[in-house]
């Protein structure tokens, strides 16, 4: 996959689908801020947030998750250049171990959406965000589990690592957008 | 004849057959020209459902008694619609046609950057338009296009929830072609199309995708709210529950104060080209027109609160005034820059001329009213009256569809090979202009007097000026029933043209009329001042292009 053995053309289309993913990640994360403004904008109504009478989540568990998901995009990040290198066995072990530990994140917080007690406003933001979060982290997540089968069946390879290079750029953008969200929901 | 492949991944587009035919407007295709078209085909469409809605509300609104409605209800819903239907259904799909059309054919590339992509956010396009009407089916939606709650949440039947997961899937469709935008001009250039050589079409499409790129995200946001409060039973903005009604002002105005320049940006570009190419000018300070774009985009996101100043904290009402007023600096900028442009040059007086000019005297005189509107205290006294229907439409009237207008008349015979009829297109022009003072003018009359906005009945003192407003509006929708004849007719009778009929300089006149499949043969060089016109080396040039591309009948020998 060195630049040299490509045609124009397709260094061409390289270029536009790593331009393309960028400017998609920005506009994309905005509707996560948009909703953080939200949740701001809501807590600002109240004397306290959370809101009287109302116990606030534990950082604890969904906090190791978080530490997990930043594994996870680190290993996905290792496995891309794996398989880029053309070491499909290192890419497969590193992918498998970003899969888990994102399937592993993605329970806690579904534990998390379904443990909180209904208060209101309080829980109304709290599932409405997570839930946001949770179904990109799926779509993602799935999409990332047929890119190890397309590299078992040959389809995605050094030669054609685009769909792998993709899916981890859109698995960053699931950590960012999750690192928006966690203080605001567990720490401030 | 030979089969061309372009860009991996793309297959291969045969040479035979430029002309696009109406059933090619019906497939998906990958080729940004047949996109380019459907987007206007649907659009189109679009401007006729919402027109009728228009003639039907203004003849409601003949006398002040319900005339042709059993109730107020019926007649929010067809405003709502009306609205909704005009500005996300006809302008800003009609601005991304021409979008997807003349970007790559100006620049001199052979298509956008993800045609696939591309051809995606369109049919995204017409299930939106589907589920947007088919909310009459259900119960249609009548809290207005800018659904405030508690109206879009309370009072609204079920077709509010079908006009919101329609506005989700034009925002996404928005997104993904905007992306597009800017990957295919930044990326797609060829060698010798400096950002600098770029035609001011292109830039306005720049600064109008990242205005897309960087609002529509909070729609997105806005949108996902209300469907929730609407079926899961949330409160995000119900005060009674912890929630909090300004939530959305803000979030959508966050959005659709930005979206006014999505809507009139890229005919702000249209209109630099038609002037320059009939006036025979260059463009009077090219690089400020390039740039106020983009500074109009930038401080487009710091004035939404201006909708909101009777509902804001008295504290920063300033602050949104002053930014406001500052966006008329860019615009002032541009309206100067087209004044001198045309100022001593060769006008023709062309139906496109025609609709640029008028488009010219009508913005200011809509531009002037949104300084009055931004003024707090004149706005605190004419919110919510007819001074702001008179205002957004002399502006979007006036503005973008006199623009699209002159696009139309423009870049007609580049898409058809065809010229549209000029005694038709003149004829559209005198309607147009005066069905458009006429309707929107006493508007601002009757609002600065104290009609109100968004009402089927009114007090009998304001018959008179109904009654204008409202015959005016007919000969509106018999100029547009002119325009639409002219089309037709012209698809199949015009007079056929070559390669360049206005002799224009940028590069999407440097190939046949329609263009080939990837739009040139061979690489096209770009002149080397796009608005070099009455320059010595421009004469020759045109002349080449002339020889090179003649119109068919001088081809025969005739
Ligand atoms: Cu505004």
């Amino acid at each position: 996959m060195s630049p040299e053995s490509l045609t124009p053309a397709e260094l061409l289309q390289q270029r536009n689908r790593r331009t393309g993913l960028t400017i998609f990640q920005i506009s994309w994360i905005l509707v996560f801020v948009c909703l953080v403004i939200v949740n701001w904008q809501l807590r600002g109504n109240h004397p306290s947030w959370p809101p009287p009478g109302v116990k606030a989540p534990s950082a604890l568990l969904p906090g190791l998750a978080t530490l997990g998901l930043l594994a996870s995009a680190w290993l996905a990040r290792a496995a891309t250049r794996s398989l880029a290198a053309g070491s499909r066995a290192a890419f497969r072990g590193q992918w498998r171990a970003a899969l888990a530990l994102g399937a592993l994140f993605v329970l806690v917080i579904a534990y998390e959406w379904l443990s909180i007690p209904v208060s209101g406003i309080y829980s109304d933001v709290f599932r409405m965000m997570t839930a946001f979060h949770l179904l990109h982290a799926l779509a993602i997540g799935l999409f990332m589990s047929m890119i190890a089968r397309g590299v078992r069946a040959g389809r995605v390879s050094a030669q054609n690592l685009w769909p792998a290079e993709g899916a981890t750029g859109l698995w960053y953008f699931v950590v960012v957008a999750w690192l928006l969200f966690f203080p605001v929901l567990y720490l401030i | 004849m030979a089969t061309i492949t372009a860009t991996p991944g793309l297959g291969s587009r045969t040479t035979e057959g430029a002309a696009i035919r109406a059933a090619d407007l019906l497939r998906w295709s990958l080729d940004h020209k047949v996109i380019g078209l459907q987007y206007m085909a649907s659009s189109l469409f679009f401007f006729i459902v919402g027109g009728t809605m228009a003639m039907l509300i203004r003849w409601e609104l003949l006398t002040p008694a319900l005339d042709l409605m059993a109730d107020g209800t019926q007649y929010n819903a067809l405003m709502t619609i009306h609205g909704s239907v005009m500005i996300f259904l006809w302008i800003i799909p009609m601005m991304a046609g021409f979008g997807n059309y003349l970007v790559p054919l100006m620049l001199g590339a052979k298509d956008m950057a993800f045609p696939w992509l591309n051809a995606f956010a369109f049919w995204l396009i017409p299930p939106a338009g589907v589920l947007m009407i088919a909310g009459w089916l259900v119960g249609p939606p009548e809290a207005g296009w800018t659904s405030y709650p508690p109206l879009s949440t309370l009072f609204s039947p079920d077709g509010q929830t079908m006009w919101a997961m329609s506005l989700h899937l034009l925002g996404v469709s928005s997104i993904l072609g905007a992306i597009n935008f800017v990957v295919t001009i930044r990326n797609m250039r060829p060698a010798g199309m400096t950002i600098w050589k770029m035609p001011l079409f292109v830039w306005a499409v720049l600064a109008t995708a990242i205005i897309q790129v960087l609002a529509t995200p909070f729609l997105t946001g806005g949108l996902t709210l209300l469907i929730l409060d609407r079926t899961a039973g949330t409160s995000f903005f119900d005060p009674g529950s912890g929630g909090d009604v300004l939530l959305w002002q803000n979030v959508f105005w966050f959005y659709s104060h930005p979206a006014v320049y999505i809507m009139i940006l890229p005919g702000f570009g249209m209109v630099s080209e038609v002037l320059a190419v009939h006036a025979r000018k260059p463009v009077f300070g090219y690089r400020a027109i390039g740039l106020s774009s983009m500074s109009i985009a930038l401080v487009g996101f710091t004035v939404w609160a201006h909708h909101m100043f009777t509902s804001l904290q008295p504290a920063l009402r300033i602050p949104f005034m002053i930014t406001s007023m500052i966006i008329a600096v860019p615009t002032g900028i541009k309206i100067f820059s087209w004044l001198g442009t045309i100022w001593g040059g060769k006008i023709r007086f062309t139906a496109a001329m025609l609709f640029a000019l008028g488009f010219i005297t009508l913005f200011v005189f809509g531009g002037i009213g949104g300084i009055f509107l931004a003024a707090v205290p004149v706005d605190i006294h004419l919110h919510d009256t007819y001074f702001v229907v008179g205002h957004f439409h002399f502006v979007l009237f006036g503005g973008s569809v006199f623009l699209i207008f002159a696009g139309i008349y423009h870049w007609f015979p580049k898409m058809t090979g065809r010229r549209m009829n000029e005694r038709l297109g003149q004829l559209h022009f005198v309607t147009t202009y005066i069905g458009t003072f006429f309707t929107f003018v006493p508007q601002h009359i009757a609002g600065a007097l104290g009609l109100p906005r968004r009402v089927a009945m009114y007090d009998p003192a304001f018959t008179n000026i109904n009654t204008v407003i409202s015959l005016a509006a007919f000969l509106l929708g018999i100029s547009s029933l002119i325009f639409m004849y002219n089309i037709l007719r012209s698809l199949s009778h015009g007079e056929r043209v070559g390669g360049n009929p206005w002799r224009g300089l940028t590069l999407e006149w440097a190939t046949t009329s329609p263009p080939p499949p990837w739009n040139f043969r061979g690489d096209p060089v770009p002149f080397d001042d796009p608005y070099g016109y009455g320059s010595d080396e421009s004469g020759p040039y045109l002349d080449a292009v002339e020889r090179r591309f003649p119109a068919p009948e001088e081809a025969a020998g005739a």
